[in-house]
């Protein structure tokens, strides 16, 4: 859906913080510590200094960049209803990743996450409408290092029809991740022509790539996989205190990651991100739930509109150790920005609490709520001749009602938003049914659907096949 | 030509879609311009189909599939409101022909919002329910002094008053009229029905009324359970 209706930056901002963003990339440029990252730098026409490993990333090949890579990137679902037409202001939200904890649904006590917590989160999202899309959100702390990658994307391929992006930890763990998407989209062409599945890096805060981030970026960018270079500077911490600083420098190094997928896949599709937030003043925690965060990533999404390329931005997070009021008021304000911004592919927006390190159950059905209210804001007032109504009010007349006219009855299923978690019965209603709270209803509906819900599978004899390839492969 | 049988359907069918006529859209697609429930009982009373069949199995029977359409939250209160405007619309139709049979109406209600208070979807809507349910309704508005009710229920020859208030400051005129009824010798002849935000089945029961109901659902279910004796 397109949104775009908040701009915390004026055209004129617009303009300032892409001329800083280009002479930061220039001089004092980044330092890339991989040496075949900085030979493709050199060849593409950077000033390289390998002694320091500094790269000086002139004007020219920055714009050049931006040319060459796609103004609309298609993230596809198993199922097509699925499908995010990431372009322009167009906005979806999910889930994100990847955190080692996750709130018990039973016992509410929290405990490492394993990959029966990667199948079951996906299944609760394959069944909630508003969640779009399936970040991996938790580190399967049951596996070995060397196993983690394919049985992540495995077990959230074969849990929900959604798009499944994630952060991938070896080069093998990339192809092993490649090879079997190849195998359950029917092909390597199929997978590229429909990308079931996408992948994160990361540039490091303040101007950095590291070796390993930058070796899985030129990875992902030559096999064609949709990739995501997200520079996450926190304010007054990696990144300047003041927020037009922070969104500068956050741009500049997503800008740089995206300038070497360009150059070792030209036209590859290449997702600019941001994750920056800002750092808190008083404890030196890394914040989630703070409102600015909302703002650096709406002036970040605005930036990207700039360019023409899509962006992965974050939102919707929270520094709450439980579901609760903190954790509801902080999600939606920044979840609500971003989003009213139009940022293309808002991620952390679901099921998680504490400066992003805790997933929660209960928490991704509440977050699907605010999910849906933030879309129904993003969609604004339709103004037609319908919408407007003036014969219909002019049929009601003085003293009449509205509520048995046909124009309500044609309206009211899609003009207003309907809660699944909030509660708005009357209080005898509510005392009936045990006076719960909200995270008490939502961890009902969480039970409701993991008991019941199953997936659209993937095929037999694709399983069979990816048994005989991947023997590490956990197959439920 | 339409069997008696796919008559009865085709109108159980349309009080679900809650299409009164030809013009009504309904909630499915393409269904404007085919005859609505009008339509349809009036061909029905033409080809001499059971005046019980079009009652039973054509209107009350879509009715209570709308109910449940509503309970399981399938059905906003719109929805509900077409459907209970479609069935209303033809009971005017019906009702001389269930007199010429010798049959009882179910019963005949006044309606007001009582004295200074201008208050009236929710009265409204009760009124709508209770047609749909077949009761005869009389409505006499807004702000309505207790005697001109009074007055309705004498003339009206009413079995049921339904009083109406919203404001806790007017909400006291209920008991008025309740007063007024039994000044006139009336109030055993009527069963006196309130509702609104600030009644509650405590406050009824002080004034002296029959029984307080908590929306239009509610008021459908005791009018019908009064109008068989069992309440």
């Amino acid at each position: 859906m397109e949104a775009g209706q908040y701009r915390p930056l004026q055209d004129e901002d617009i303009q300032a913080i892409h001329e800083v963003s280009v002479r930061l990339l220039r001089d004092p440029g980044i330092k890339v510590n991989s040496r075949e990252a900085l030979e493709e730098f050199a060849r593409g026409g950077a000033e390289v200094d390998r002694q320091e490993m500094m790269v000086r990333i002139p004007r020219s090949m920055l714009e050049d960049a931006i040319d060459a890579a796609p103004s609309r990137v298609v993230l596809c679902g198993r199922e097509e209803k699925h499908d995010l037409v990431l372009e322009g202001k167009r906005t979806y939200l999910g889930t994100g990743g990847t955190v080692l904890n996750v709130l018990d649904l039973e016992t509410g006590a929290r405990r490492p996450s394993t990959l029966q917590d990667v199948r079951d989160l996906a299944r609760l999202v394959d069944a909630l409408d508003n969640v779009h899309f399936y970040m991996l959100p938790v580190y399967p702390n049951d596996l070995p290092v060397e196993e983690v990658d394919v049985n992540r994307f495995f077990a959230a391929l074969s849990n929900t029809t959604k798009h499944i992006m994630g952060g991938v930890y070896t080069t093998e763990g990339v192809r092993g991740v490649i090879r079997m998407a190849e195998e359950i989209s029917g092909g390597p062409e199929k997978l590229r022509a429909r990308p079931i599945i996408s992948m994160v890096t990361c540039v490091m805060s303040p101007l950095l790539m590291d070796a390993t981030y930058a070796g899985l970026l030129m990875e992902v960018a030559r096999r064609g996989i949709p990739v995501v270079c997200p520079a996450e500077p926190l304010a007054g911490a990696t990144g300047p205190c003041t927020l037009a600083g922070t969104v500068a420098i956050s741009n500049a190094e997503s800008l740089a990651g995206l300038v070497l997928a360009q150059l070792v896949n030209r036209g590859t599709p290449t997702i600019l991100g941001t994750v920056a937030t800002a750092m808190d003043m008083k404890t030196g925690s890394y914040l989630s739930g703070n409102v600015e965060m909302g703002l650096i990533n709406a002036a970040c999404a605005q930036m990207a509109q700039y360019y023409r390329i899509p962006i992965y931005a974050t939102a919707g997070m929270s520094d709450a150790k439980i579901p609760d009021v903190q954790a509801g008021y902080e999600k939606m304000a920044t979840a609500m920005l971003a989003a009213l911004a139009g940022a293309n592919f808002i991620h952390d927006a679901a099921g998680f609490l504490e400066f992003c390190t805790t997933a929660s159950y209960e928490q991704m059905v509440i977050d699907d709520e605010i999910i849906g209210i933030c879309m129904r804001a993003v969609r604004g007032i339709e103004v037609n001749e319908e919408t407007l109504a003036e014969h219909v009010i002019r049929e009601v007349g003085s003293g009449g009602n509205f509520l048995a006219n046909m124009h309500t009855m044609r309206h009211c299923r899609t003009e207003f938003f309907q809660p699944r978690v909030g509660d708005r019965q009357n209080r005898k209603a509510w005392e009936k049914e045990g006076s719960l709270d909200a995270a008490q209803r939502a961890r009902a509906v969480a039970r409701e659907i993991l008991s019941g819900h199953r997936p659209v599978p993937i095929e037999e004899d694709v399983l069979n096949t990816l048994r005989k390839e991947f023997p590490a492969l956990r197959i439920d | 030509m339409s069997t008696n049988n796919e008559l009865i359907e085709a109108i159980r069918y349309n009080v679900i879609q809650g299409r009164r006529n030809k013009d009504d859209e309904g909630l499915e697609d393409e269904l404007t311009g085919r005859p609505g429930v009008e339509e349809l009982v009036r061909e029905a009373l033409d080809k001499g189909v059971p005046l019980q069949d079009i009652l039973l199995r054509g209107l009350s029977e879509g009715m209570q599939v709308v109910g449940e359409k509503f309970e399981r939250k399938e059905y906003f209160i719109p929805d509900m409101l077409a459907a209970a405007e479609a069935v209303g619309t033809v009971m005017d139709i019906l009702e001389p022909h269930l007199v010429k049979e010798g049959r009882q109406p179910r019963g005949k209600f006044v309606l007001a919002t009582v004295e200074n208070d201008q208050h009236d979807i929710g009265k409204n809507i009760v009124g709508i329910m209770l047609k749909g349910a077949g009761f005869q309704v009389v409505d006499l508005g807004i702000s309505v002094p207790s005697a001109t009710i009074v007055e309705a229920v004498r003339r009206e020859e009413a079995n049921f008053v339904g009083l109406s208030a919203l404001l806790d400051t007017t909400m006291r005129f209920m008991e008025k009229t309740v007063k007024g009824l039994e000044a006139a010798g009336l109030r055993d002849k009527v069963k006196v029905i309130i509702g609104g935000a600030p009644t509650s089945p405590e406050f009824a029961a002080k004034i002296g009324a029959d029984a307080h109901c908590r929306d239009a659902f509610a008021a459908v279910a005791t009018a019908e359970k009064m109008a068989a004796g069992s309440m």
